[in-house]
């Protein structure tokens, strides 16, 4: 009895701190960064180099705080459980955001969630050994059509980047690849030079970091050649429609409001300016590509679409 | 530049003010976590990687390196004086270190595991200046063909090692098996086990298990006794190993030290899979293997020292190809690149002060690490020596921080007094959990390495007796299979485990 009365009470309440809050946003307290994967990731390194820059920006300060697990699941439902108010952030990352509700029942609306800003765009690539005698996406193709299966790549594990990049391929040249399931980039790409597998999938930004000699790329799928790459054709280039790239930012509650969201753009728009992040962004192979929250959320059904479709596929076979 | 040149430049680094400072701070508190029960290495640090983002370079990398090696030692302390392992690299440690603690010779016990570690830690530290990159080479050669004879062979090693029935170890590890399905299926995205626990997704951590099982059903199975006595800890009394004491440890050092710098190369092995082999690998080649587990000064030498040359070999293929080796060495990695270093060959012959600076930072901190953990045993001890009432809340305290911290979510706690309970419950059924953990470990990667090998051969599975490696490994395997199941060995093995429970 006590809580079914006292309900109605804190909700009286929480609008009040609500209205308040946004008059002090942010300076009058925290704002929690939520990041959907282990310390020491690449979406974890990234954001707590950002977060110096929006905590000077902004004048508070921001923990990170790690909710790893389940693909991000566990931190966007963490998010979606959060007060509106602008004092909780996480990490936002595509496609993994997209595809996890293809096929799979979530414990969150992802309507509840909007990006507030793209921090990084980094396109995927096919690698092979330094020696290999594939030079580019038609030698593989013009393999493997002789060669049914032989092709073995290197993903980390189904509907993965690399996976879908591969089916994509598989679709556009109309060849059958071998999909082989790894813990991870670095377990590919010792696999890879072990000479265990024939490719793997790797983003622009993981090759960058790679020691030059070991590996060769032979194409990349983003839109338009990465500032890391940029000698290196893209798919589309060499005549074969594969798009894939792993876009990486921040996002909030979509009812948190709208000035709150803009401020976090700018502050995050500000920081990508700075040369001194851009160095910093350099050195961890970075692939800066600031969007806006509202041109990114504006992309999303397309490529929801194009991942419903590549999930298709993968069922299809099964 | 030669050899004793780089070699040089090295010790010149790790020996300015500021990097012996983090050399010893980093030893210090590994030697603490590794004390401590229940927070190991691995959540440590996780919980100091943000804060090395202030220091130099070298120096954030010297003292996280310095927690890892440093828990080997401390981990030690507490499996041979309470019973209880600080890590899970020091389980093997137990069954011999505590029985002779028992009979009144854990100093030696603890001389021979510390002198023991230091010998492994600097055969490693050699082991990685001249090996180093030759080394690498062997570590690619292993694909997942050689991956799935290594794991059948582990797997069979891990039920001889087990004390009691075999049918008990066979149970556990299939249980560990078991536990180790949990979670996404890599292959297919299909959840298993998880019965729709999102927690779930991803599996269980090996720290939860590990906590589980042997950090909370110790102190389960300590409230059995009345609550005054506090920690059975042995006590002390002659430091120093009697001439015995060396003379069977240093063949058994000699040859720990060899397989846990083996070990510590492969990707996914490192210092827990080390301890059990060589264990393992002791009570095969001892001439008295009954006496194992009844306090043989051997049990203790060859772990010890294995765990600590793989402890430090690990760091090969980071250091050489930039590839983590096991989880602790992903934490390695993200270190360097929180400042923006790639390890791999490019640091050897561009920022040669970082590879060497830290190679000779390690024989440091293994000397400090001596120095630390045998004059000064007396003050580890002390904390042990705290009173019953206060130490294991203070322990169950740290078993929970170390297990929440590793995701931040109150679900692993939760699941970690759940395996509390059912280690206990296998206490009372006389089932041993190292067989189990091994399972839990292995088997996954079993699956996973399979499943790839038959997947790039197309369903072809005469590549296992084509390659060399994983041939000499089947080999193995069936002819310790043929052993098991050879009745003058099997008698001879239960004689042995018969006499350990009389």
């Amino acid at each position: 009895m006590k809580t079914l009365l006292a309900l109605p009470l804190a909700a009286v309440l929480s609008a009040g701190f609500a209205t308040t809050a946004l008059a002090d946003w942010p300076t009058d307290r925290p704002i929690e960064l939520i990041v959907a994967y282990s310390p020491g990731g690449g979406t974890d390194i990234m954001l707590r180099t950002l977060a110096p820059y929006l905590e000077a920006d902004l004048g508070t300060q921001i923990p990170v705080l790690n909710r790893p697990g389940a693909s991000g699941e566990i931190a966007y439902t963490a998010l979606s459980q959060a007060r509106p108010d602008g004092y909780t952030l996480s990490s936002l990352n595509v496609p993994g955001f997209l595809t996890m509700r293809i096929g799979r029942k979530l414990r969150f609306d992802p309507a509840d969630i909007c990006p507030v800003a793209r921090i990084v765009e980094d396109p995927g690539m096919f690698v092979v050994q330094a020696d290999s005698p594939y030079n580019s996406l038609a030698d593989v193709v013009a393999y493997a059509k002789d060669h049914p299966g032989a092709v073995s790549v290197g993903t980390t594990g189904v509907g993965t980047d690399e996976h879908l990049a591969m089916l994509q391929l598989e679709q556009s040249a109309g060849i059958k690849l071998t999909a082989v399931p790894f813990g991870g980039a670095n377990e590919a790409r010792t696999a890879l030079l072990g000479g265990h597998v024939t490719l793997i999938g790797l983003n622009a930004g993981e090759f960058a970091s790679t020691e030059p000699g070991q590996i060769k790329a032979l194409g990349q799928f983003g839109e338009q050649r990465s500032t890391l790459a940029p000698d290196l054709p893209t798919a589309k280039e060499q005549g074969f429609d594969v798009l894939m790239a792993s876009e990486r930012g921040m996002a909030t509650r979509c009812d948190v409001p709208e000035e709150i969201r803009a401020r976090l753009a700018a502050s995050v728009e500000k920081a990508l300016t700075n040369p001194e992040f851009q160095e910093k962004a350099k050195q961890q192979g970075l692939a800066l590509s600031y969007q806006s929250g509202a041109d990114w959320s504006a992309a999303m059904p397309a490529r929801l679409e194009r991942f419903q479709e590549i999930f298709k596929l993968i069922k299809d076979r099964q | 530049m030669n050899f004793i040149d780089l070699l040089m430049l090295g010790f010149g680094e790790a020996m300015t003010l500021q990097n012996l400072s983090f050399c010893l701070l980093g030893a210090l508190l590994g030697t603490l976590i590794g004390v401590l029960p229940g927070i190991g290495p691995t959540a440590t640090i996780a919980v100091l990687l943000p804060i090395t983002f202030f220091l130099p370079p070298l120096a954030g990398i010297i003292m996280l390196a310095g927690i890892y090696y440093g828990a080997q030692y401390g981990g030690s302390t507490t499996a041979i004086l309470v019973n209880l392992p600080g890590e899970a690299s020091a389980v093997v440690t137990t069954l011999d270190g505590y029985q002779m603690a028992q009979q009144g010779r854990a100093g030696a016990a603890l001389a021979v595991a510390a002198l023991g570690s230091f010998f492994a830690g600097t055969v490693a530290t050699f082991a990685i200046a001249i090996a180093g990159p030759m080394l690498s080479q062997f570590a690619l050669s292993f694909g997942p063909a050689e991956y799935v004879a290594l794991m059948v062979f582990g797997l069979l090693a891990a039920t001889i090692l087990a004390s009691g029935p075999v049918l008990k170890a066979i149970g556990m590890i299939l249980v560990g098996l078991l536990l180790g399905m949990v979670g996404t299926d890599q292959a297919t995205g299909a959840e298993r086990l998880t019965f729709g626990a999102v927690e779930l997704f991803d599996g269980i951590d090996f720290i939860v298990i590990a906590i589980g099982l042997f950090g909370f059903s110790e102190i389960i199975a300590n409230l059995e006794r009345s609550g005054s006595e506090g920690v059975t800890v042995a006590p002390i009394t002659r430091l120093w190993p009697t001439r015995d004491d060396f003379r069977r440890s240093w063949r058994a050092v000699l040859r720990g030290t060899g397989l846990g710098t083996l070990l510590g190369l492969l990707p996914g092995g490192g210092a827990t899979l080390a301890s059990f082999s060589a264990y393992s690998l002791e009570k095969r080649v001892s001439r008295h293997p009954e006496q194992f587990g009844k306090g043989v000064v051997e049990g203790v030498a060859a772990p010890e020292a294995a765990n600590n040359a793989a402890a430090q070999s690990s760091f090969i293929p980071l250091l050489t190809l930039g590839i983590p080796s096991n989880n602790m060495m992903a934490m390695m990695l993200s270190a360097f690149m929180i400042h923006g270093i790639t390890p791999g060959p490019s640091v050897l012959t561009n920022q040669p002060e970082i590879f060497w600076g830290l190679v000779a930072s390690m024989w440091i901190g293994n000397l400090l690490l001596v120095v630390i953990n045998l004059p000064m045993i007396g003050l580890w001890v002390k904390l042990l020596n705290v009173p019953y009432r206060l130490l294991y809340p203070a322990i169950l305290l740290f078993c929970c921080i170390g297990v929440y911290s590793m995701n931040n979510r109150i679900f692993d706690v939760m699941l970690a007094a759940g395996f509390g309970l059912l280690g206990y419950a296998f206490r009372k059924a006389k089932c041993e959990p190292g067989p189990l953990l091994l399972g839990f470990v292995l088997g996954p990667l079993l699956e996973a390495n399979l499943r790839r090998t038959l997947l790039i051969e197309q369903g072809d599975p005469s590549i296992f007796v084509e390659r060399p490696i994983s041939l000499v490994m089947l080999i193995a395997t069936v002819a310790l299979l043929a052993m098991m199941i050879f009745p003058a060995f099997r008698k001879k093995r239960e004689e042995a485990f018969q006499e350990e429970e009389a």
